[in-house]
């Protein structure tokens, strides 16, 4: 079936009234992950955009029709492990056990829970909707914003100008815990998404399955909100957001053999507005060493 | 009658815990609590009890995998101590504040700094006001019963709080006792397998657990919370009996008195200590001192009440306290105990007393010289200077 089909027929279960920004890429994110993964779902989203934006429920509302929990911020692997575990001891393996999350309740505060609940193999779908940063709270900087970036505690300063360090390239650490199924997806590519999650949910069957992806905010990132999908889809184009997935095979890396440059993929965007020549070039050096990273990876 | 057998009190919260078959347990180390999981998981390896048992990689997971556990419906049980509950307190405050019922024993020791692993009751102490019930043990026996009853209490429909099962860690985690150990059969009659459904995440009855909450309805959440810890008075009371006549051990409840009959001074403690302190109440009867004392079985919910009669129409007493309460120069539980009295400083000549900070011992010299201060103070009501037992 292809993913048309898949979302055409799949039902969406988030409230067509939640309050995300415009053009909001964890918005998308969410409802296909949920539409894909169904009713016979059991969700975690902690605290961040998504959450924020009312999804778990607010003002004496429900904003899923499927069962819904805002962990901790630094908890939702550990919460879901327990959710998980009592299911497969009721023999209730069939019910899909997922976490929605943002890049700061993963990759920092999170990490800890998540790292663990990945090497016991904890049978969920895990994923990441990475804007890089902590929008909901004003765009703060995260582990994973990306060098250069302009955001509330790295602003554009007269000393200082915008991150100072490149980001964590959280997925590829991910993939290193010996989990079931790994892998990034972007929602400017919107087959491979879909694909992944059926991939992540049927590997969650097993273990851990484990999805980043990469969510484009035209709010913090300071873009019109009409150029989100451009946004996504220039970073993979520029190899700054790379696509591949980890199975029992192994890595396999979406080839990008003619890519955009990383000056390119920044421009228009506000948050980049004060990158140096620099640091165009620091960043456009990590991501062709990323790619070559994976590409050895994915040689068979 | 059930099996004797000889165990430390860690082993005891473990044998009591597999008793009550637990879904689920997480298990992470920290002295002096270790042996409690490490037991456990010797039982799931072994294939004596049937518990998902979950190695964590901390105390703030271990109490978020248990709560993720609870919220599917399940019984659960875990343990730990000073920096592992503080570690966890962000989940810990929120167990009490979704209603999910659990018990967690806690070898109680020292908060750092300084630098410490020893016993002392600050850590459970200073989380007195994060919703949980607290019982505190001096005793492997009760340990044993207290772990077993903890879950009739938490799971009680009028409750439905976690509850702590608090012991004095080394002085009662370490020490071996002689145990009359529960046969299976008599937990099963005793404690129901696992029922409440008020916070279950099922896609058959899909619901949104904890969405963003309004101050008017929060306002109703926290009363009805602070409702069923006044119920839990009377609860505890019933379960006690209800124990005490199916076991043949009753503890008193939320309080239980040592020779307070005609006492005209009273020593009030808490946790290990209360043995020395009842050996304390001899020798000073021997010296014609009439002395009584009061163990303070549950800290939380408070037994005001219940010790406001105990004192009443007493002389003088004092409070030993294993912790101490920054900002009032004295012991927690005396505050707490002076709360629960009206025109104290009226009717009695009262003090403070700390001991057994960071493993010190709380000898019977020193209980006993308690005892003859109030003894020699007792007709001078109002509050004395806080007594410390300092070894030097």
């Amino acid at each position: 079936m292809s993913y048309i089909d898949v979302l055409r027929e799949a039902k969406d279960v988030v409230t067509p009234g939640m309050s995300a920004c415009q053009g909001c890429g964890g918005e998308l994110i969410l409802r296909t992950v949920l539409q894909v993964s169904g009713k016979n779902t059991i969700v975690g989203i902690p605290p961040g955009c998504m959450a924020g934006a009312g999804v778990v429920g607010w003002n004496y509302a429900n904003g899923l029709e499927i069962p819904v929990h805002i962990p901790l911020l630094d908890n939702t692997a550990s919460f879901l492990t327990g959710v998980s575990q009592m299911y497969e001891r009721k023999g209730r393996t069939d019910v899909n056990i997922v976490a929605v999350a943002g890049d700061g309740a993963t990759a920092d505060c999170g990490f800890q829970s998540l790292s663990a609940a990945a090497e016991r193999n904890e049978k969920m779908l895990y994923v990441c909707y990475d804007n890089e940063g902590y929008m909901n709270t004003g765009y703060q900087r995260s582990s994973t914003t990306s060098r250069g970036s302009r955001t509330s505690t790295t602003p554009i300063g007269s000393v200082i100008n915008g991150k100072q360090q490149h980001q964590k390239y959280l997925p590829l650490i991910m993939s290193m815990h010996g989990l079931e199924y790994c892998a990034t997806a972007s929602p400017s590519h919107m087959a491979d998404l879909v694909a992944k999650v059926q991939k992540g949910l049927a590997a969650s069957k097993k273990g851990f399955a484990y999805l980043h992806v990469f969510s484009p905010c035209p709010t913090g990132w300071a873009y019109k909100s009409e150029k989100a999908i451009e946004v996504a889809r220039k970073a993979v184009a520029s190899n700054v957001f790379p696509l591949w997935e980890m199975d029992e095979n192994g890595y396999k890396l979406t080839e990008n053999k003619n890519p955009i440059s990383v000056a390119e993929f920044v421009q228009g965007i506000g948050k980049f507005k004060n990158l140096t020549p620099e640091v165009i070039e620091s960043i456009q050096k990590v991501a062709d060493a990323r790619y070559e990273t994976l590409r050895k990876l994915s040689a068979k | 009658m059930g099996k004797k057998v000889v165990l430390t009190g860690n082993y005891s919260a473990s044998e009591a815990a597999a008793l009550c078959r637990p879904d689920l347990i997480a298990a992470y180390p920290i002295t002096p609590q270790s042996s409690v999981v490490e037991y456990l998981a010797g039982m799931v390896h072994n294939g004596k009890i049937d518990a998902n048992l979950v190695q964590v990689e901390s105390e703030h997971s271990a109490c978020s995998v248990v709560q993720g556990a609870v919220a599917a419906g399940g019984r659960v049980f875990t343990a730990t101590s000073a920096q592992g509950l503080a570690l966890m307190y962000e989940p810990y405050f929120r167990m009490s504040t979704l209603r999910f019922p659990m018990v967690m024993a806690l070898a109680t020791r020292e908060m750092t700094s300084p630098e410490t692993v020893w016993s002392g009751q600050q850590d459970a102490m200073s989380v007195r006001e994060a919703g949980w019930i607290q019982v505190y043990c001096d005793g492997n026996q009760e340990i044993v019963d207290m772990v077993i009853q903890g879950y009739k209490i938490a799971e009680n429909e009028k409750v439905l709080l976690p509850v702590n099962v608090c012991y004095d860690g080394f002085y009662s985690s370490h020490l071996t006792e002689g145990v009359d150990l529960p046969l299976q059969e008599e937990v099963d009659r005793f404690l129901p397998a696992v029922h409440f459904n008020h916070c279950v995440l099922d896609p058959e009855k899909p619901f949104a657990l904890d969405p963003l909450t309004p101050g008017p309805l929060m306002m109703k959440y926290r009363k009805s919370h602070l409702d069923a810890m006044e119920a839990a008075l009377t609860v505890i009371e019933e379960v006690d009996k209800e124990f005490g006549d199916q076991f043949g051990r009753y503890y008193g409840g939320a309080i239980s008195e040592y020779r307070t009959e005609d006492a005209d001074v009273v020593i009030l403690t808490i946790g290990g200590m209360t043995g020395t302190g009842m050996d304390a109440v001899d020798l000073a009867r021997e010296q014609g001192i009439k002395a009584g004392l009061v163990k303070i079985r549950f800290a939380r919910p408070f037994p005001a009440k219940r010790i406001a009669k105990a004192l009443a129409g007493k002389k003088a007493f004092a409070v030993i306290d294993r912790s101490v309460s920054f900002g009032w120069s004295t012991g927690p539980m005396y505050m707490e105990t002076r709360a629960a009295l009206t025109d104290v400083d009226d009717k009695f000549a009262h003090f403070s007393a700390i001991g057994g900070l960071g493993g010190a011992d709380i000898s019977l010299d020193r209980m006993l010289g308690t005892i003859k201060k109030l003894d020699t103070v007792k007709n001078e009501p109002g509050q004395k200077e806080t007594q410390w037992y300092m070894t030097d």
